[in-house]
């Protein structure tokens, strides 16, 4: 038996090594994937792109505009352009935020009238914009305190969290860590059993004094390796390139790999039993990895939601895993902390994978 | 002489199709046994039966003593099967194709390297054993096929078209190889639809719409029909039927 499965995982070496594109797969993917989500998906806000409409021009109101950009935030790309010009600088992209100032501002201000400064924000990047809309009123009340001299009644202090400088990239690697290990092992299983059947080496196998779980064990620990591989240089990689902080245990979060991958193997396992062919095969694994990462909360909370959809995520196994790998990965958490996730996963390995064992020895004989 | 292969009203059902039909046969041990017919006779389907790979709908069976319902763990460890498919990894060297099959097999590392490299010598492989096996050309694969199905010297080999697409040189040399193993007791269970293979098998069954409608010694049924040989044989026989099927 044992020498069986060694004789499997060799091969499957083998053929993982002489296949380039297999190997650029592997190696370049993950890389790939680390930069461009890294950077890409930056979900901070900075370097806001503002077109200022002054129409008061008093000394007042320059103070303001310059209260306003004097963080990182706003950024005046265009000083009073044509007021008509406003609409086409937001198609083109040219800001994504205007400022206008009424012509009695300052005369009100002086006056402790209230007065109202119109600030308009590109919606259709939703999410940037409520961020943006957020840092105009902090600063419009710093601006109110400073110039008025209102005692604060109250006064928050805030601080992040586990990632002080709410950097997204930190959010990010430990997801696209979560989001790889999926998509790996789900796709290279389930391809290399649809291949080994397109090409008769299965039937030829079959013939053999093999065994059903000697099959098994031989289709699925390699991906199982390739998968903690591919892992390693993920992490690896945030950890150099992007200096991201790893908080929690190293062992505890492949140990919980481990169990995760009974899951993604599983699935792989399941996969092959419904396709003919490689293309079925991998798209039926694109199919469940995008349904996985999109409830995952890789992208957006999953408490952002709608309600169905949140009970949805509960059938999504990454959602425990993301959880997981962030939790260990950013605050450095412990087994106590993630027992209800760790639970879900051996529940979700056990079924998924019996239940496609199951069906795959079904399948052969 | 004890029998490697029974068979017993063997038969096959795919929905309303009958691809073998209550086929009855028994090869002896040693013997080299032709399965012919013309494409989609029902040949592979019954050699697939025999090797596991597919349950009968109904009959009976043995494959070297052993019962084709109960005892398939057994079956599989005796016999050896050379498909009409190309079924090796082509990504894999010759040798590393031979290894990979030892090892299924559970031969000891020391049996798997001696019989490599006997077999190689044997079939003429030596200075292809680490090339890429798709990079071989076809007549050198399958003799690689055939050192795969042999390597733990199976009693019974099964060979479904064994020498489709290869030139009549190759196929020659094939069946000398064929034969140095039949002469060293394996019984090789051949189909083919090469006329000229057929007369090399000890006895043939000539397979029609999923039944065997002739089985003997290949001279003895040329001479039964009074045909110069066996293609005429096999021309006369299937047309014969298909005549009577028109008829009815």
């Amino acid at each position: 038996m044992l020498q069986t499965i060694l004789a499997l995982m060799k091969k499957e070496f083998y053929q993982v090594i002489r296949d380039r594109n297999m190997l650029g797969l592997i190696f370049l993917m993950p890389m790939i994937q680390l930069l461009v989500l890294g950077y890409a998906i930056n979900t901070d806000v900075k370097k806001i792109q503002t077109a200022v409409y002054d129409f008061d021009r008093s000394s007042l109101s320059r103070e303001y505009i310059k209260a306003k950009t004097a963080g990182d935030y706003f950024i005046i790309s265009s000083d009073n352009p044509p007021v008509l010009d406003a609409e086409r600088g937001f198609k083109e992209n040219r800001y994504s935020a205007a400022l206008i100032i009424p012509n009695d501002f300052s005369e009100k201000f002086i006056e402790k009238k209230p007065v109202d400064v119109g600030l308009l924000l590109d919606g259709s990047n939703a999410n940037s914009a409520s961020i943006t809309s957020g840092y105009a009123e902090m600063i419009a009340m710093q601006f109110n305190r400073r110039q008025l001299d209102i005692p604060e009644p109250i006064v928050m202090r805030q601080q992040m969290l586990f990632n002080p400088e709410s950097e997204s990239v930190y959010f990010m690697v430990p997801g696209i860590v979560a989001v790889l290990i999926t998509m790996i092992t789900a796709i290279l299983t389930s391809m290399a059993i649809v291949r080994e059947r397109e090409i008769g080496t299965l039937e030829q196998l079959m013939v053999t004094p093999i065994t059903v779980p000697a099959l098994i064990a031989g289709k699925t620990i390699p991906f199982a390796i390739l998968g903690f591989l591919e892992m390693s240089i993920a992490l690896l990689f945030g950890v150099l390139w992007f200096g991201i902080p790893f908080a929690g245990s190293w062992t505890l979060l492949y140990g919980l790999t481990f169990i995760y991958l009974f899951t993604t193997l599983g699935v792989g396992l399941f996969i092959s039993t419904i396709s003919k062919t490689q293309q079925q095969a991998m798209f039926y694994a694109w199919f469940f990895s995008i349904f996985a990462i999109l409830t995952s909360g890789f992208f957006s909370p999953i408490a952002n939601m709608p309600e169905m959809v949140q009970h949805l995520t509960y059938l999504n196994p990454l959602r425990y895993y993301m959880i997981i790998v962030r939790g260990i990965m950013m605050k450095g958490a412990s087994v106590d902390a993630l027992y209800p996730e760790i639970i879900a996963m051996v529940i979700f390995g056990i079924i998924i994978f019996t239940s496609s064992w199951l069906r795959y020895s079904k399948r052969v004989s | 002489m004890p029998d490697a292969v029974t068979i017993e009203k063997l038969t096959k059902k795919f929905g309303d199709f009958t691809a073998v039909d209550q086929i009855s046969l028994t090869v002896g041990e040693g013997e080299v046994f032709g399965f012919l017919g013309a494409n989609g006779a029902g040949k592979t389907t019954a050699i697939r039966m025999l090797c596991g790979l597919l349950l009968p709908t109904s009959g009976n069976g043995t494959v070297g003593g052993f019962d084709i319902y109960r005892d398939n763990e057994k079956i599989k460890k005796s016999i050896g099967y050379m498909s009409q498919k190309f079924s090796l990894y082509g990504d894999l060297t010759a040798y590393e194709n031979l290894w990979f099959y030892g090892s299924v097999y559970q031969l000891k590392k020391k049996v798997i390297k001696d019989r490599i490299n006997q077999l190689s010598e044997e079939l003429g492989l030596k200075e292809f054993l680490h090339r890429q096996a798709e990079k071989l050309p076809l007549g050198w694969r399958q003799r690689l096929a055939l050192a795969a199905s042999v390597l733990h010297r199976p009693k019974i080999l099964f060979l479904d078209e064994p020498t489709g697409g290869v030139d009549p040189i190759f196929r020659r040399r094939f069946w000398e190889m064929l034969y140095e193993l039949a002469d060293k007791g394996t019984t090789l269970f051949v189909t083919t639809h090469y006329m000229d293979e057929a007369e090399y098998c000890h006895r043939i069954s000539i397979m029609h719409h999923g039944r065997i409608i002739e089985l003997g010694n290949p001279s003895d049924l040329i001479q039964k029909y009074q045909q110069p040989n066996l293609e005429e044989l096999f021309v006369q026989l299937i047309s014969n039927r298909s005549r009577e099927a028109a008829d009815v």
